[in-house]
């Protein structure tokens, strides 16, 4: 039914250019967009905004070109996946491990618990592909296949991405005391 | 390094065994974040399509044939002839009129009563659905 729901949004926006209809789409995804953004920058809030911003007018643009093989969200992830992307080739690798850090110590201060703090400091180690996979696998439980979809990488290359994530991962925290 | 088919049980043993973890992991993905205003800055900062374009010099194309169409109006006196239609009109319907009285009692009219349905549920129900329709989906 909520399928059937973006379809006739999307039909409204792509055929009729109806505004309203994309202000009800956009409402409905902020959350699940943003919640992606701020996983990966782990926690930048701004640089967050500003990213979901850029997918959604991407989305508007575009909109013509979604075809319905996959669902919404999906399409709308892909996208989101991309601005990224194309903001981590913006930035260079350099500068997003500094920007994460600086994310890092701004969660500090704003009073997160231990675990949750370890975890976007052993997040923060992984390369930017492992993080998107494993973001997406244990925060926004999309199965590997959606993952696969989303990423546009071949689901055996999303499964190396997730164990060699989980391996770096386990290693940080049980570093740091996590060990059972 | 390579991963032995052991190293990656204890992997998935530490995720899925540490229940502080997967609680975390829960909660993350059970967030909602608050709009706050977000949507209106999305919707503001979005750029006009070739689309948009269109249609906006569609409209004022149509306000000036509006605006053209009133000025010739005043300018050739359109009340007037707007009178002369009116009263001619009227005229040919009461011609009409009295033609059908004088001959009506005399000539057999055949009606077909499903034609009439018809006509009526065409312009009682399906015209009005049709403009319900394209409005609803327009606005």
């Amino acid at each position: 039914m909520a399928e059937l729901n973006d379809i006739a949004l999307v039909t409204q926006v792509a055929v009729f250019h109806n505004k309203r209809a994309f202000d009800q789409l956009v409402r409905k995804y902020q959350s699940p967009v943003r919640r992606f953004f701020l996983n990966q920058t782990l926690g930048d809030e701004q640089l967050s905004d500003d990213l979901a911003q850029e997918t959604f007018i991407k989305a508007y643009l575009n909109i013509t070109k979604f075809r319905g093989l996959s669902s919404f969200s999906t399409w709308l992830m892909r996208i989101a996946y991309n601005v990224f992307y194309d903001d981590v080739r913006a930035r260079k690798q350099t500068e997003d491990v500094d920007t994460s850090i600086s994310a890092l110590r701004q969660s500090a201060s704003a009073g997160d618990s231990n675990l949750k703090m370890d975890i976007y400091a052993a997040l923060a180690l992984l390369k930017p592909d492992e993080r998107t996979c494993i973001t997406l696998q244990l925060i926004d439980g999309y199965p590997i296949d959606q993952i696969s979809k989303i990423t546009g990488v071949p689901e055996n290359t999303v499964k190396s991405h997730l164990r060699r994530g989980k391996e770096k991962m386990t290693i940080y925290l049980k570093q740091n005391g996590y060990d059972r | 390094m390579v991963m032995t088919d052991k190293d990656n049980i204890l992997i998935d043993d530490f995720f899925e065994g540490r229940n502080d973890l997967a609680d975390l992991f829960k909660q993350a993905a059970q967030q909602q974040i608050e709009d706050n205003g977000f949507t209106e800055r999305v919707m503001h900062n979005l750029p006009e399509t070739k689309t948009d374009t269109v249609r906006r010099l569609s409209r004022l194309w149509s306000l000036f044939c509006i605006l053209v169409g009133v000025g010739l109006f005043f300018a050739f006196n359109g009340w007037q002839v707007l009178q002369g239609l009116f009263y001619g009109g009227l005229r040919m319907l009461l011609g009409w009129i009295e033609v059908f009285a004088l001959t009506a009692p005399t000539t057999e009219i055949d009606i077909n009563l499903w034609v009439v349905l018809l006509l009526v549920g065409f312009v009682l129900i399906f015209l009005p659905y049709q403009t319900y329709r394209k409005l609803s989906a327009t606005l």
